[in-house]
């Protein structure tokens, strides 16, 4: 097992690497499947006692089972765990929000390369999410399902013939399968074209999210596409329904950087580049502005305007930008405005031409 | 502005509410828009279905920016007042809080949850897809049992009696196996 600190590393996690298909517009994909155990209430309403003996059973079949998937998973109890340290996890999208909050009997099984991790009584018993860079939704379904097949095998699924996978959520009810990909859209953002989209993509029974998943906005021009509809339909058929409209999302940010570039090079290059001055020589940045000014700098090198800034620092900054990470780094807590100099500092370190720029 | 409802008094409220994507804006007086009670959870009145879209939308997880209002026919008013045998939870909580305590849940509302699933998963009442193996093994039973007792009265109706005694041998074997094996009953 290894231990939490391997988890909390600055290092970005494998499914922030961005030498994929379409990994210069599609970050990451995620799955994610919700299952529970017969007998027993979900969260909102089990006691003390199913609380843990759910996580025992659980954790117990992953640990046991670690010879049959040959992923080496460690286990952590969010029980004693600080909250810098809850929060680094879902900075990392290791764990949701909810499960950080649940301090009480949360629990989570994580794989030591970061791309498959367990929830235990979250919102459901189990939440099993499989993260990979880039569009990989048939690669990230395959692992998902192989730990689902492993689970299956000691642990006694709540299902019903007619309704599927029974959940807490009837959002969720049937295969309990959420499949997400997350976009960096700054060309459809900045041209007005995400309110129209949206739109569609709710008709289309698509859901947009912000960055950390349910109830969050979309920040540095980061969105989250998952399905809607969990019922009805087979697993294979929700991810292919995902795949073509993230595709098609990509043909069109393609198209509108294309047009942002052929109608107004000078201006966009001058935004970009001022985003990445600011960067540089900034010695307060909030978050949102560190965002902003991130995604624009990651536009204008995918779009040949900003001379190479290794995909691996920009990365870095986005993941040590954030407060959970920020404060793990600074090593004590830090109130807003101290964490906007620190994150300033931080970001102008790892952005640095060579060592005059910095005062 | 004057008051969109009694034309009279000065507007000092403003709603916003987003219908098919669509954001309509309405200003209405303080006395005009205590009368409509915009937010108030009436599960029988008018008003109610307007809340209960609201609590649909929310399950729907969709975007605060996004919301749209969900067309419901507002025929179903029955709430029944049977509680889940494991949580004791009512279907009128369940509609309040939009979330089961447990699984038994569902079998206790099986009666009522088609019509919410229909609106959750655009008009879907039935799984499709994966099956867990221990309940696979058993379901892939029935439907081979099902497929025999079809072939045997085909071969009863071609008047082939010595194949259809063969088949109905093999149906009876399976239906043994299937209540050996597997907890589950063979009705259907």
């Amino acid at each position: 097992m290894t231990s939490i600190d391997h988890f909390l590393k600055s290092k970005p996690p494998l499914w922030m690497r961005g030498d994929v298909d379409y990994g210069d517009i599609i970050m990451s994909t995620r799955i994610r499947l919700a299952r529970n155990l017969n007998g027993f209430r979900f969260p909102r309403a089990f006691s003390d006692e199913e609380a843990s003996k759910i996580d025992k059973m659980v954790s117990n079949a992953v640990m046991d089972g670690e010879n049959s998937l040959g992923i080496p998973f460690s286990y952590f109890s969010l029980h004693d765990m600080p909250a810098i340290q809850r929060q680094v996890l879902v900075e990392k999208h290791l764990i949701s929000p909810q499960l950080a909050n649940k301090t009480k009997f949360g629990s989570i099984l994580v794989s030591e390369d970061e791309t498959i991790s367990i929830m235990i009584n979250e919102e459901d018993h189990i939440r099993i999410q499989c993260l990979q860079p880039g569009l990989q939704l048939d690669k990230a379904y395959q692992l998902a399902d192989e730990v689902d097949r492993l689970l299956e095998k000691n642990l006694p699924y709540a299902f019903d013939d007619s309704f599927g996978y029974l959940t807490s959520c009837p959002t969720n009810t049937g295969t309990g399968l959420r499949a997400s990909v997350m976009m960096h859209l700054p060309a459809l953002t900045v041209t007005n074209q995400m309110g129209p989209l949206i739109n569609t993509m709710v008709r289309l029974g698509m859901v947009v999210r912000g960055i950390y998943g349910e109830g969050t906005e979309a920040v540095g021009n980061y969105y989250q596409f998952s399905n809607q509809i969990t019922l009805g339909k087979p697993e294979e058929d929700i991810i292919l329904d995902l795949q073509s409209v993230a595709e098609q999302i990509v043909q069109k940010e393609i198209g509108a950087r294309r047009a942002l570039l052929e109608h107004a090079s000078i201006a966009v290059s001058d935004r970009l580049n001022r985003s990445l001055g600011v960067l540089r020589y900034a010695r307060i940045l909030s978050s949102e502005e560190a965002a902003n000014c991130l995604s624009n700098v990651r536009l204008g090198i995918d779009l040949g305007l900003i001379p190479s800034i290794p995909d691996k620092v920009l990365n870095e900054c986005m993941l040590i930008m954030q407060p959970g990470f920020l404060q793990q780094h600074a090593g004590t807590t830090l109130q807003a405005n101290e964490r906007d100099v620190y994150r300033a500092s931080i970001i102008r370190e790892k952005l640095q031409l060579n060592d005059t720029d910095s005062n | 502005m004057i008051c969109e409802n009694c034309k009279q008094r000065p507007a000092t409220i403003t709603v916003t509410q987003m219908k098919n994507g669509k954001k309509i804006t309405r200003h209405y007086c303080d006395v005009c828009n205590k009368q409509m009670d915009h937010f108030h959870l009436n599960l029988d009145s008018e008003e109610g279905s307007n809340a209960m879209q609201k609590l649909f939308a929310n399950w729907f997880g969709t975007p605060s920016w996004s919301v749209q209002s969900v067309p419901i026919n507002n025929t179903q008013t029955k709430v029944p007042n049977d509680s889940c045998s494991q949580c004791g939870m009512t279907y009128r909580q369940f509609l309040e809080e939009g979330k089961f305590n447990c699984p038994t849940c569902y079998e206790t509302f099986k009666e009522q949850l088609p019509q919410v699933l229909k609106r959750l998963h655009n008009g879907a009442t039935e799984h499709i897809g994966k099956v867990p193996g221990s309940v696979n093994q058993s379901y892939q039973m029935k439907r081979q049992i099902e497929a025999l007792r079809q072939d045997m009265k085909s071969a009863v109706e071609a008047e082939r009696f010595e194949d259809a005694a063969h088949i109905r041998d093999q149906v009876r074997e399976l239906e043994k196996k299937l209540q050996t094996g597997g907890e589950e009953s063979d009705e259907h």
